[in-house]
This record gives structure tokens, sequence and C-alpha cells, in this order.
């Protein structure tokens, strides 16, 4: 089993190369791909053969060879690589029945991208970096062991989902598990400042110690005083939010996890906090270094209210939060602008501010235009999808989590007087095409949210009292997808299409059906709820009206067709109806359950396009710091079907914005969802894009990112990414 | 136009305003909002997240690059301050001027961010050994020498044709390397700002080679025949400079080789520029096919959030939304 080392791709293609390509190492080989051939075709049997020539003359030559599975398991764990603890919890026979299980399937990485990612950042490696002590299959079956927590029969299911592509843990998941020496299992915290210097200096904190063990951090800066506000009653004392985001900023560049990467992190703001455009000048092109921020990411949080008085073409106020919380005895976040704004306005112990609220959107676009940020989150829309008590002021670092939150209050030493609850999230996703292609649909859907189920409750974050508090309590997860794009084209379906939406719409319907299904049976066996469960829509029976109310399915007959031939089940009024009735009496396991990540590294290794976006390319160009540049063909993509795979600056904002709002009405979290343009647009169409994606019930926007063609006469000659 | 200097200032007599609503000529105005749009400053790239793999290269290698550097930037500083400025002397229409303003311009920020990368990676001693270094090789100082010659020539065609060798041709032996690097993985960041100074030096040579194609059509056939063969004997004596440039330089890590088909590529995208035919066939089938794709300007590049901002983000057209679009 173990001495099955030499990895060759199935279609040996090396006699169709020129000679001259023979001689290439694999990075040129898979560089080729992003260059068309002398007859105009893509060259994908350069990047399979850049894959073939990564294993033999890369991989192979610098693996470790074991002559069995106990010698190899023992000396990994003699040495310090593995946790004993996570192999102690089952019988050596069924873990060698495990790993022989895996290796039976015949793994093999589809692009060469896939597989240097995955032995550049995931396998373990000796010490000294040198020398790979495992390969997909030992790493997927550790995964496995450790989620499964000494239950052989989750073990091996998700085993199975994980060796098939249908299930994939996100990074810190992925990469840690079994790992003696390694970071968290979890990926991402939200974190709220308070108006006070303890809890900004908890927040330098807690960043430091969150990206220290591989995090992104986001936090909330809404609640600040703005610069100039009075301290101890003197005025023009405070110095605002710029000098907290230059903290942060140095806090997270200084963090790194082992040098496996650097820390990253974002900072909120209430689109009606006084420095809101300070804010958003942070990132122009021109300036100052002083208040110039270069990696934080930004996010504004934008209330209905603005957009109603952009409509009416008002000004809009912009309020004190030092004031706001003197007068509401809550802090700016916790409080709807949209509801207080008459009230405030007319208030005149809150000190104000006006600008134009149709410019601040203007200006919005403009930076996105320079540097992509901010985010965007509608706050008004993600707090009435809310199905949980309490109220959702943030989002994270790629705006896809969505859970409330609660203030900390802090002793003059950084100790704490009262613990509030902040918000961490783990994240895995399911692969569309492959679950699709599931033997048991709804099988796979549960064993994918008992995987994450399991990494929050063996996640303890001591470091951050309030997030570990608040993840005893919530359990929550996010069960994100991947290969949406993939699986239209490989079906003969173009995104955004009539099909297109109404595949997206069944498939997260159906996939929430059954999270929930699964959530509500970790309930009944665990015989508790999550903390705050009778508060909730939930539990009162209001969430499931949409679904019992009214029967969905397939509109088109091409997407019935695709369900019918899969022999996946699709939900009826029914299901929902015992759902409801087994939920309001027992239950959901976890607080939250689905949000779409951006899924980057993890979809290369899966061999899917990202998230449910539509590719950026044919053939992707990738750049990471550990990876340089590196080019990724679409998944299923070949010389006969490129039709399928138009790019997202071809498709454009409404069909991607129309994708996401089918699916985004099913998911309790958000989804990242990134606004594509051509340079010929302008700011004016980045902001009817985003009016666009706020009527549709978009919750949140990740990045704007802009193309600029070449200008002509200016191209790398038979460039594949450089042809529009 | 008014090219004859007089004691006043040239500004004061001038009687014609600048019209950009009255163009001579379209391409001014689309290179103009190109390169206003690219506008950026070294500032914008995280050099920073760069140190770790600098301090991973060999010292060999690592005097290699600062060497390199140097010598990028001394074209730099010569393109900036002579090179682009006699452009302007010999600029047909007004709107040419104020391009030729903006490369000035530019080529001066392509120098300073050298610089830049120097105080974010590198001692201080070892960047003043390179600087001495630059102003010691032969090979360097002879194609500036070579450059300057010809613009300090009487001859407005032979001058871009100068200019568009060093914008086209001369730039490139020395940004194979932070290439190399970035397609192995290595100062990854800095690629970015190279690829930042590749995509305006495209457009340079690109535009200046316009110009000289529009100028020399207006001369006879001698003249025109005395220009080519004149560009060819320049090109052929930069070029057996830069072989001899490069052995310096890359001999001892073995990339020579690599190096000169990358030249060979890039002499004939000159030639390409200025309107004449290709020097080296097939060149460009010998280019490592790594380097070649990583020249695009990467507006497809996808990264994440660890990596820095990328080279793909311009400066964009802002439009006011009116009621129309806020009618929901």
């Amino acid at each position: 089993m173990l001495d099955d080392t030499v990895e060759t791709t199935e279609n040996t293609s090396s006699v169709e190369l020129s000679r001259a390509t023979q001689t290439l190492d694999y990075h040129a080989l898979n560089a080729m791909l992003n260059l068309y051939d002398n007859e105009g075709r893509l060259q994908l049997q350069a990047d399979r053969e850049a894959s073939r020539q990564y294993f033999l003359q890369h991989v192979n030559q610098n693996t470790v060879f074991f002559h069995s599975l106990a010698e190899k398991l023992e000396y990994l764990v003699a040495e310090d690589y593995y946790e004993k603890e996570v192999l102690d919890q089952y019988d050596f026979a069924f873990i060698k029945s495990l790993f022989e299980r895996a290796y039976a399937v015949k793994f093999r990485f589809q692009s060469f991208l896939g597989a240097f990612k995955y032995y550049t950042s995931y396998t373990l490696k000796t010490f000294d970096g040198r020398r790979y002590l495992e390969r997909f299959e030992d790493r997927v079956c550790m995964v496995a062991l450790t989620l499964a927590q000494g239950d052989e029969t989750v073990a091996r299911q998700l085993m199975d989902e994980i060796i098939h592509g249908r299930f994939q843990p996100a990074t810190p998941t992925f990469l840690n598990c079994g790992k003696k020496q390694r970071g968290e299992l979890v990926s991402c915290f939200l974190l709220r400042i308070e108006d006070n210097m303890e809890s900004i200096g908890r927040s330098i904190n807690s960043a430091l110690q969150l990206s220290k063990r591989g995090g992104g951090v986001a936090f909330l800066l809404s609640n600040i005083r703005e610069a100039g506000a009075p301290i101890k009653h003197i005025e023009n004392q405070s110095s605002g939010i710029i000098p907290i985001m230059k903290m942060l900023e140095d806090a997270f560049s200084y963090a790194n996890q082992l040098g496996a990467r650097q820390g990253a992190g974002a900072v909120y703001l209430n689109a009606h906090h006084p420095d809101i455009l300070r804010f958003l000048d942070t990132k122009r092109e021109n300036a100052d270094e002083k208040i110039r921020i270069k990696t934080l990411s930004l996010g504004v949080v934008i209330p209905d209210i603005t957009f109603e008085l952009a409509r009416r073409n008002e000004p809009m106020y912009l309020f004190s939060p030092y004031d706001v919380e003197k007068v509401y005895g809550k802090p700016f976040g916790d409080i709807s602008v949209t509801e207080k704004y008459a009230e405030m306005v007319d208030d005149a112990r809150i000190r104000k501010t006006k600008i134009n609220a149709r410019e601040l959107f203007q200006t919005l676009a403009e930076v996105q235009f320079e540097s992509g940020y901010p985010y965007v989150m509608f706050e008004d829309t993600v707090n009435r999808a809310n199905p949980i008590a309490g109220r959702i002021n943030m989002s994270n670092l790629c705006s896809e989590i969505l859970q409330v939150n609660t203030p900390s209050d802090y002793d003059a030493d950084l100790g704490y007087e009262r613990i509030g609850e902040d918000i961490s999230c783990n994240l895995g996703s399911l692969n569309i095409a492959r679950t699709m292609d599931s033997s048991d649909f709804g099988a796979t859907v549960e064993t994918a949210i008992r995987g994450l189920t399991a990494v929050s409750e063996m996640s303890d974050i001591r470091s951050v009292p309030s997030i570990a508090e608040a993840n005893k309590h919530s359990h929550a997860i996010g069960l994100g997808q991947m290969n949406l794009h993939g699986y239209l084209a490989r079906e003969h379906m173009h995104y955004g299409s009539e099909e297109g939406l109404d595949f997206t719409n069944l498939y997260f319907y159906t996939v929430t059906y059954h999270a929930l299904r699964a959530s509500n049976q970790l309930a009944i066996e665990r015989g508790v709820a999550f903390a705050g469960f009778a508060d909730s829509d939930y539990a009162s029976g209001v969430y499931f009206d949409k679904y019992t109310e009214q029967a969905w399915g397939p509109r088109t007959a091409r997407v019935r067709e695709l369900f019918d031939k899969a022999g996946i089940h699709i939900p009826s009024q029914n299901d929902w109806r015992e759902l409801k009735a087994s939920v309001m009496a027992h239950g959901l396991f976890n607080r939250n359950l689905q949000a779409v990540p951006p899924t980057g590294s993890i979809s290369y290794i899966n061999h899917s396009t990202s998230s449910i976006h539509p590719v950026v390319s044919k053939i992707e160009i990738r750049k990471e710091g550990k990876l340089g540049r590196v080019y990724y063909p679409a998944p299923y993509l070949n010389d006969d079907n490129q039709e399928y795979y138009q790019d997202a600056y071809e498709i454009g904002p409404e069909k991607i914005i129309d994708t996401y709002a089918e699916a985004t009405r099913h998911v309790d979290q958000g989804l990242s969802l990134t606004l594509f343009f051509r340079d010929t647009a302008t700011t004016r169409d980045i902001n009817r894009a985003q009016i666009y994606a706020w009527r549709q019930g978009i919750k949140t926007l990740y990045y704007v990112r802009l193309r600029q063609a070449a200008l002509e006469g200016t191209e790398v000659e038979g460039c594949v990414s450089c042809t529009l | 136009m008014d090219m004859t200097a007089t004691a006043t200032p040239r500004h004061l007599t001038r009687v014609n305003a600048i019209n950009w609503n009255r163009l001579q000529d379209e391409k001014d105005l689309e290179v103009w909002n190109r390169l206003t749009a690219n506008f950026w400053l070294p500032e914008k790239v995280p050099l920073s997240n760069d140190v770790s793999a600098w301090n991973t290269l060999t010292e060999q290698e690592q005097t290699l690059t600062i060497r390199v550097f140097t010598g990028l930037t001394l074209l730099d500083t010569i393109q900036g301050t002579i090179g682009a400025p006699v452009l302007i002397e010999d600029a047909v229409t007004p709107h040419e001027e104020a391009v030729f303003t903006n490369i000035s311009f530019m080529e001066s920020v392509h120098a300073r961010s050298y610089s830049s990368i120097f105080s974010t990676l590198c001692a201080t001693r070892d960047v003043d050994d390179a600087y001495r270094w630059s102003e010691e090789n032969t090979h360097l100082q002879h194609k500036a020498e070579l450059i300057l010659n010809r613009y300090r020539m009487d001859d407005p065609l032979m001058r871009k044709v100068a200019s568009v060798f060093l914008e086209s041709f001369l730039f490139y032996s020395g940004f194979y390397l932070p290439m190399y690097w970035a397609s192995r993985g290595k100062l990854t960041n800095t690629a970015d700002l190279i690829r930042l100074i590749i995509r305006d030096e495209a457009v340079h040579g690109y535009y200046i080679g316009y110009k000289f194609q529009q100028a020399l059509a207006k001369e006879s056939a001698e003249r025109q025949q005395e220009i080519k063969d004149a560009t060819f004997d320049l090109l052929l004596e930069l070029y057996d400079n830069e072989v001899q440039y490069t052995e310096s330089l890359y001999d001892d890590v073995g990339l020579t080789e690599e190096v000169k088909a990358f030249l060979h590529y890039n002499a004939n995208k000159a030639l390409m520029n200025l309107g004449y035919e290709s020097l080296f066939p097939g060149a460009a089938e010998s280019v490592n096919p790594a380097i070649l794709a990583a020249l695009s300007p990467g507006a497809e590049e996808n990264h994440d959030f660890f990596s820095g901002s990328g080279s793909s983000y311009v400066i964009g057209r802002s439009e006011r939304t009116e009621d129309e679009d806020w009618a929901f």
C-alpha cells in the first residue's frame, strides 16, 4: 500500500509534446497553460505533464519511505509529528483498514496547482522542511480520525466524503488535524471593540494571539468615538479610528503561524460613523504614509436608511458614537441606525455632521476601483434574515460570517469583568458536482455537518475567552459550497441562465433541509440545543414558514432531469412540517449552519471552481506568497466545451447577483460575493450593481475586481489570459 | 507649433493653450487616459512581505538581485531626466508633450521604486556597493553611453529609436530576474511592483514607437532607408553589449542562456514597436514559458488577502449616479 509511491497521470501524454517541452521543468510546463499553441489551442496536456513531472522530479524523490503503516505511525508518534491521542482512540486494525480503503481509491491530483498547493502548504514535512512524510491519502485519514473522535463509523464516512472530493474541510482543519505541532482548527474570528482603552488594548492582544494560531480576524470599529470627540469631557481629544487600524495592521504583520502565513485582518465601520470618509481614504492611491492602510481589509456596514437618503438625494447625518452611547446606554454598533435615524437627527445631545449620501456611494466606488475595498454589509437585510435573537453588526475577513455578538467589560488589568460573546466560525465546503454525484446526498450533507461540529467541539480558544465562551454555547459552523460553475459547465448549462438559477435555488434548498435535519439529529443525540435556541425563529417555528407554506421545486425541465438522474429526493412541504415539529421539540445543536466562503486554496486541491462564483478566467493565474505565479485550468474544461466557461467579467455583475440571490434565501449566514467589472466601467456602474444587489436581498459584497484589457499592441503574444 | 527657444520663457509667449477637446491625434488622448489610469506609487505594494523570502536567497543571489536593480535604476534615471524630456522637445502636438511629461514623471517613479525595494530588503552597505558597481561596470556604462549619444544627436527619429530600445529591450535583461524569482515563489511582491513598471514600459515603448512610425512615414525613401540601417546598427551594437552585460551578471547563477532567449524576444518586440520586422526568428518559443506568462500584467491574477494587492488595480473613472439609478 505505502510503496505505491509513483504517481502517474492516466493520460501519459508526453509523446504529444514537442521535444522542446520535455526538457522543461514543471513550472515551465504549467506556465504553458497560459499560452496558446501554434494552432491557437489550449495546452491542457502541458499541465497534466507538469503534474506528472512534479511527482517524478520532486515529490517521489523527497518522500520518506516506510516499510509498513505500523512502522510509519510509530515513527511519526515517537518523533512528535503525530498526536498520539488521536490514534489511541482506535484499534490499529481499524486504522489499517481505513488507510487501505483510502489508498484503494487511487486518488490523483487533477491539476499541477492542486498537487503543488497540497505538497507546499498542507502535507506533513520533516522538521527541517525538506522531506515529505505524508501523501494525500494519509492526510485525509488523519483528518477523518481526528474529527471522528473515536467513532469508527463516522471516521469511515468522513474519510469517504473527503477522499472522493465531496466534502473538503477548510484550510486550518485540513492542514492541522492529527499533527502534534499545529495551529488551531478554526479559521475565522470576529471581535467587537468597545469605546474604551481596555477594550482597544485587549483587541491588539487578540489580534496577535489569533494570528499566531492561524486565523483571520475581523474587528468592529463602529463603537469607537470619532476623531475630535471628547475624552473625560475635554473636547478635541480623541484620535478616532485610524490609529487603531494602524496598530492592528502592525499586529497582524508581526504575528504569523510559524511563518506559514501572515496574519490577516479586517475592520468594519458603520456608514454613519463620523470617520467614514477618513476610513475610506486610507486605501487611496495617494494617501499619506501616516494614514495609509496596505494589508488590512476594510468593510462598510450600510443600513437601509442610507439607500433611502441617497434615493431622495438628501444629505446623510453621521452620528458621534460617544454621544449615542451616552444617550441610548448602548454602543453605536448595537443601534439600528435605520430605526433611530429620525430620532437621532432631532436629538440635540448627539453631535452630528452631514455629508451627501450619493457622494458617499461614489467615494466608496472610487476607492473600490483603486483597491478592491471596502467590503459591504447590508445591515438591515442581514438582521431581517437572522433567525437568532440579537443583533448582527459586522462580518469577517471574507464577508460570509454573520452572527450575533455581545460586548465584554474589562478590568484595568485587562481581565474580564463580564465575558461577552464574540464569534468564531469553522468552515468546510461541499463540491457541488461531486455531491450531486453522491450515492446518498443527504448522508453527504450530514457527514459534513458532523465533521464541522466536531471542529467546534474540539476548539477552545483560551487566549480570547469571549470566543471560547460563545463557541461552547453556540457550536456555530459554516457549511460552504464550491464548484457551482464547474458543475454547470460540465452539465452544459450557462452560469446565470434560467436553468443555472433554477439549479442554484433547488440545490441550496435541498442542502438546507439536510443541514437542519443533521443539526436536529445532533441535538437529539446530545440531548441539548444551542444556547438561545428558545428565543430563536427555529423554536417559534416562524423560520419554517417559507418552506411549509409554499412548495419548492424545479422550474425547468433540465433541472428536474438532473435531480431525477442523480436520484435526489427534493424535500416536500410535508418533509418540512415533520422537520419543523422535530426541531421545535428537540432543538438544533448548531446556532449557525451555513456560510459560503470564497474557497481559495482548497478549491485547487479539490479541483473545483471557487465558491459559487464564475471562473475569473479559463486559465486562472494564481499568486500566493508561498507559490509565486501558478496557472490553474478550470475544472472539466476542454477544447470543445469552452462556451460554458464564460468568465466573470464577461458574465457581468447582474447574473452573479441573481445567482447569489437564489442561494442567499436559503443560507442562514452570508456568502462571499465578488463583483467583476471591465475597466470601461465607471463608479456609477459599481454603484448600480450595489443598488441592484441590495434590492435583490444580497447580504454582503466582497471584493470589487477590475480587468484591464491590454492596450492594443502591447499584449504578450499568444497569452491566454490577455485575450478578451 | 513654435519650437524656437527665445530669451522669454516659452509659456509666456505661447498663445495656444492646450485644448484636449481639439485633438490632432486621437492616440494622444487614448494613451494619456491609459497612463493616468495606471498611475501608481511604490508605497502601494507591501514589499515588506518579501523580507523572509529575501533572506532565503544566497549571498550571491542577493548581490545579483541588487546589481540588477541598480542597473535598472540607472536606465530609469536616464529615461526620466533625459530620455523623456528630449522627446517633449520633439513633440508635434501639445497633447504629445503632455503625454511625455507623464512618461517622464513615471520613469522617475520607477527609479524611486528600486530604492523602496532596497530600503525594505537590503542592508545599506550592500546597496552602496552595488551603486558603485553600476558606476564601474563597463557594459552598463557603455549601454548608457550608446543611448545618451542618440539622445544628444539632433535627430528626432533616432532619439525615438533609442528610446524604444531602452523601453522595450534594454530593461528586460533586468526584468527577467524578478520574474524568475516570482515563478519560484520568491519576492512575489517585488514582482508585483516590477509588473507595474512593465505595464508602464509596455505602453511607453508602444507609444514612442507609434510616434516614430508617424514621423518616419513623412520622410523620403532614402531617408527612411538611412534610418532603418542606423536602427539595426544600433540594435546590433546594443545587443552585443547586452550579451556581455548579461554574461557578467548571470553566468554565476547559470541563467545566461535563458536570459539571452528573453533578450531575443524583447528585441523583436522593440522592432515591432518601431514597425520593423523581427531579427530573431522563433524567439517567443524559446523563452521559458514561466517568464513569458509572468509578464502579463495580471488583471486575471487571483490572490488571497495574505499576499498584497497584486498589480491589477487602476484609478477609475468617476461618474455621478442619477435619479434613475435610485428608482426603487
